[in-house]
């Protein structure tokens, strides 16, 4: 079988202004080493609100509130012109705000790691109870809260982080063990946050394609966080922890790792699981990171703009047999950044879109959009890094020249037409080609797309165990429309001899 | 030998820009001293 069915997707945001503010590896490593510099006392008056938050275009694009045409005609900047009718859903997933996080965090803890204020969690509780995917089983895995008081005694005295709301301490993250660095608050504050957020992409997935999560056979997940203890630092595994609070009673799960090509590299992984028949379907999920949370504010505050990196992000996406009836991802073309492929951006893109088309005979011009690296522009140009989706374009478009597809002349038409606006925050793994699948999915049922390209790139370089980067491929594309055919086992053998036999009985009879 | 000749260089190479091992070969032949070269990720 060479291709699978896309059945679900989700998309979610979670703004978390003060935990960025806090915990932002940015600020938070700026604070440690320099102490109360300017950057971070200007800081807070750049911060947004939830509704701004909510009513910036390319946040909106990527829950699904907008189509990705719709994306295209919002005037810019998006920060000074914030849409007047958008929603706290989209058809994706949603934007949650910080405190309902901060209880969502809770819910997701299962080592009492996460203490909440008394009549904060109480004030949540109604909060959350509103939001349609977390039910009453969900719910009740959220914790009465306690004094103030312990919860300082708690951040005095044994070195838990406090949680913000509104700049109030409204509870803490504890210490997971006396010594063992790989536990304390700070790296448990940022798996934590990364489990909760990719469980609420899951729980929408589950509610917007009326899957039974009993019916989830396997979960992959890829985000670019550690979870582990000293002996073994990131041993995992956040796939299943995240199934067990999402309720995926009959699942499995496991972590794919490649920093921001991790996610194109989960999504082979799992279709090639369902693919070859091992597991009914898989679920590929990620949770966002709160390190990159501010990661550019610097640039931001200098430039007197909204410190825009204030959300975290996440996704999932569920992969099945492909039954004719949704959008295939192909299995049997996909792009690999080799070892010795060589590092120039000739080099990269010739593998990761030269190859896989070559492979299956097709030309630049038969892929509707490529979709490499979504970063918003306007959080990724103040800070001198560019227009990454924009710059990556044109790279597969000047390949496209030099293989004597394109002229030269045409490069930017190229761009226009086949590039995409980012719209993802930049959150290493979220925007590398992923939160495209959900919009790509729906412009293809509905035949306004044919085929596409999901192109991950990932800094593998940033461990210091490679010089190397890595990336990867694949295409998604409209089903054949009839299902595919899976390998011939020794019963289909057996089967099909005994069939011609009767026919042959049946004839001499 | 060109410009670059006897000169040191720092390199630095950005993911979806130009990688630095990617200028390190440009500068191979250069006759320059490649004294530090680092890839980093801004996004």
């Amino acid at each position: 079988m060479s291709s699978v069915g896309i059945k679900g997707y989700a998309y979610s945001l979670n703004h978390v202004p003060e935990m960025g503010l806090h915990y932002g590896n940015t600020p938070y490593v700026e604070r440690l080493t320099k102490g109360e510099t300017e950057f971070l006392s200007k800081l807070p008056e750049h911060l947004q609100q939830y509704e701004d938050a909510r009513d910036y275009a390319p946040n909106q694009a990527y829950i699904g509130g907008i189509t990705l045409d719709e994306y295209e005609t919002q005037p810019k900047p998006w920060y000074e012109n914030r849409m007047t009718d958008a929603g706290r859903y989209g058809r994706y997933g949603e934007i949650m705000p910080e405190d309902e996080f901060l209880g969502l965090m809770d819910i997701c803890d299962v080592f009492d790691i996460i203490w909440l204020e008394r009549s904060f969690a109480s004030v949540v509780r109604e909060k959350l109870a509103k939001d349609p995917v977390i039910t009453d089983k969900v719910l009740a895995r959220l914790e009465n809260g306690h004094d103030l008081d312990e919860i300082n005694v708690e951040i005095e005295k044994h070195r838990a982080l406090p949680l913000y709301f509104e700049n109030n301490v409204v509870g803490c993250v504890r210490s997971g063990h006396e010594v063992d660095e790989c536990l304390f608050p700070y790296v448990l504050l940022e798996n934590l946050a990364s489990k909760a957020s990719a469980v609420l992409s899951v729980l929408h997935l589950l509610k917007n394609f009326d899957v039974d999560p009993g019916e989830i056979d396997f979960v992959i997940e890829c985000s670019e966080e550690g979870a582990g203890d000293m002996n073994q630092r990131a041993g995992g595994n956040f796939a299943k922890a995240i199934a067990e609070i999402a309720g995926l009673v009959n699942s499995s799960g496991c972590d794919v790792r490649g920093f921001c090509a991790g996610p194109v590299n989960a999504m082979i992984a799992a279709a090639s699981q369902v693919a070859s028949g091992a597991r009914k379907n898989c679920l590929v999920v990620a949770g966002g990171a709160v390190p990159k949370l501010y990661m550019n504010a610097r640039d931001h505050v200098k430039k007197s703009m909204p410190a825009l990196e204030d959300c975290l992000g996440s996704f999932a996406v569920l992969l099945v047999e492909d039954s004719g009836d949704s959008p295939v991802m192909r299995l049997d073309a996909l792009g690999k950044h080799t070892v010795g492929a060589g590092a120039s951006p000739q080099a990269v893109t010739s593998a990761l879109v030269w190859d896989p088309l070559q492979k299956r005979g097709l030309t630049f011009n038969d892929v509707d959009k490529y979709a490499a690296e979504l970063h918003t522009p306007e959080i990724t140009l103040p800070a001198g890094a560019g227009d990454v989706p924009l710059a990556n374009s044109k790279m597969i478009a000047a390949l496209s020249v030099m293989k004597q597809q394109l002229e030269k002349k045409d490069m930017m038409d190229f761009v226009r037409e086949k590039g995409l606006t980012g719209f993802a925050h930049t959150q290493g793994h979220i925007p590398s080609g992923v939160p495209y699948i959900g919009h790509a999915c729906d412009a293809i049922r509905e035949g306004k797309l044919n085929r596409v390209m999901i192109i991950g790139k990932g800094s593998l370089f940033l461990a210091r165990l490679t010089n190397l980067s890595d990336g990867a491929s694949f295409f998604i594309e409209k089903s054949s429309g009839t299902p595919a055919v899976g390998a011939v086992t020794k019963d289909d053998v057996k089967r099909l001899i005994l069939e011609a036999l009767g026919d042959i009985k049946d004839s001499l009879q | 030998m060109g410009k670059f000749a006897g000169k040191k260089l720092l390199l630095l190479g950005e993911r979806d820009g130009v990688p630095a091992p990617a200028m390190e070969a440009v500068f191979q032949n250069s006759g320059a001293e490649v004294v530090f070269s680092v890839t980093e990720c801004f996004v």
